[in-house]
């Protein structure tokens, strides 16, 4: 086989382990973060024993998943107690497929779009897979055949449905002021212009708040709400079947960031004052066309991934510092605060693009 | 064809029969979303992405869910034992089906014989190409040429919507 047919496979291939390895390889850098985190901002010492800083506890910590006994509730229905953990972590992984992580990098006169799938849908493929985060909680939660698991499920899955509503609004906000649903688009348009967010703050406050609730992080967490139903929909799963719902939470946390970081905060463009830096490299190496576009794209995913880093710095933030809601206060928040917000801005953005390009 | 369209083809057909033997509603209702997931990778493997898109986040995320949750709420776990085999109306049924499968299998087969009598719209694969996407080439004449149709249909869904709030309000007061 020549080089033609196999490069594509081969970027293609590429680009799928930098995606799943970057998604999978945050979560023990996390899970040491979000006790230690917690712990900081709390005035506690945190685990700070095992290896430097405490940084070898999320090793500690498979090793102990793993040594616990893989144990099925008697009653729960197997085939679908099983499937629940596995779809949790598929649903935001095919998400990751459609963020970029930079405009375009050239090997050997071949050029490679950073980004896995690129299709015409584009960021509407998201939705899609925010749509498929629901059937995890009711699955999990109702196979389990435990009170306090389907309750879990019952108000985890209301929440998402419930929250999707804005969420989506304030996308579609986005989507008419970018005039394209292109991620490449999206990020070009803020470079020339601002940064979506300064556009359409309230869009992009509802945004994150919904966003919060999607993936289930305090001060959503009310479908694990372990202080009143024990640990919710996912309450009867233990060793590793826990351990995937609990990574599923973090690589739901970074689709996340990365889909604030892209329609709201620049996306893969890069951080203001890197075209110094970038152009010193370029000088300093004296790159021709190809290598300057390589520089570009490298600033260009380090600029992603520190904005990545941000938004999962603010999840951890937020999570030990706001208390939980209570079911009803949840529902008001979602259903009489946001959804109106999200509509009027809807509408006010709409008018102020028409009388824009008008 | 791809090997892959025809691996999606054969899982879709194999869950839709399973959905429709199997005896717990759950599991039928989950078959399904099985049968729209399949559906939508066929759309995308031929490249429709946006009707993948649509598949998914209309029929999977939306209407699914509200299946499964109805059937977890009316808490239909005595529907397994309490069914009942009821062999005249399941073959009767059967020969309806297998009637109506065959009637299809007729009008394809003559649509074959008769060769490309197909009309054809103005717009192929190409000219979308060059309009900027399927995406752009749909929402464009939505909002255009399918204007009023558009808003009549969303008309149509909010007399269903206010329907069955009206109906679901008298049975409770």
């Amino acid at each position: 086989m020549d080089m033609d047919t196999i490069f594509p496979f081969a970027q293609l291939a590429a680009k799928i382990a930098f995606v799943v390895g970057l998604s999978l390889g945050v979560v023990p850098i996390m899970v040491w973060f979000e006790r230690r985190g917690s712990a900081w901002m709390q005035g506690r010492v945190g685990p700070h024993r095992t290896g430097f800083f405490g940084l070898l506890q999320p090793l500690a910590d498979v090793i102990k998943f793993f040594h616990k006994e893989d144990f099925t509730p008697r009653n729960a229905n197997k085939f679908y107690y099983h499937l629940g953990p596995m779809m949790a972590l598929i649903a935001p992984l095919c998400a990751m497929a459609v963020i970029p992580f930079g405009s375009k990098i050239i090997i050997d006169n071949r050029e490679v779009v950073l980004q896995i799938a690129e299709m015409d849908a584009g960021v509407l493929f998201i939705l899609a897979f925010a749509g498929l985060e629901v059937y995890p909680i009711i699955l999990g939660g109702w196979a389990s055949r435990n009170k306090y698991s389907v309750l879990g499920a019952l108000r985890g899955s209301a929440q998402i449905v419930s929250y999707e509503i804005s969420m989506g609004l304030s996308l579609l906000s986005m989507l008419i002021i970018y005039g394209s649903v292109n991620p490449h688009d999206m990020v070009t348009w803020q470079s020339v212009h601002w940064w979506g967010a300064l556009m359409n703050p309230f869009g992009a406050l509802v945004f994150f708040i919904s966003i919060f609730a999607e993936t289930n992080r305090a001060p959503f967490d009310i479908a694990e709400g372990d202080s009143e139903i024990a640990g919710g929909y996912h309450l009867e799963y233990g060793a590793m079947k826990f351990a995937l719902f609990f990574m599923a939470e973090y690589v739901a946390m970074i689709m996340a960031s990365a889909l604030i970081s892209t329609l709201y905060f620049g996306g893969y463009g890069i951080l203001p004052g890197m075209q110094i830096i970038i152009d010193a490299v370029i000088a300093q190496f004296g790159f021709g066309a190809a290598g300057a576009q390589n520089t570009l794209a490298l600033f260009q995913v380090l600029s992603l991934l520190s904005k990545i880093a941000f938004f999962m710095f603010v999840f951890v933030w937020i999570r030990w510092t706001l208390p939980r809601f209570r079911f009803d206060q949840l529902m008001d928040l979602g259903w009489k605060i946001l959804f109106p917000l999200s509509l009027i801005n809807l509408v006010a953005v709409t008018l102020g693009v028409y009388f824009y390009n008008s | 064809m791809s090997p892959v369209l025809i691996i999606l083809a054969v899982l879709s057909a194999l869950l839709a029969v399973t959905m429709l033997f199997a005896k717990s509603p759950i599991t039928s209702a989950l078959c399904l979303l099985g049968v729209l997931i399949m559906t939508a990778g066929m759309y995308g493997m031929i490249g429709e992405h946006l009707v993948a898109t649509i598949q998914l986040v209309v029929y999977a995320g939306a209407i699914m869910v509200l299946f499964i949750f109805s059937i977890m709420l009316l808490n239909l776990n005595n529907e397994e034992t309490d069914y009942k085999d009821r062999p005249l109306v399941f073959g009767a049924a059967l020969a309806l089906g297998a009637l109506a499968f065959a009637g299809f299998g007729v009008a394809i087969w003559n649509h074959f014989q008769a060769g490309d009598v197909v009309v054809k719209g103005k717009f192929s694969p190409e000219l979308i190409q060059t309009l900027g996407g399927n995406t752009k080439v749909l929402s464009h004449s939505l909002f255009t040429q399918f204007y009023v149709s558009f808003e009549v249909i969303s008309l149509a869904l909010l007399v269903a919507v206010v329907g069955a709030v009206v109906l679901a309000k008298r049975k409770f007061d």
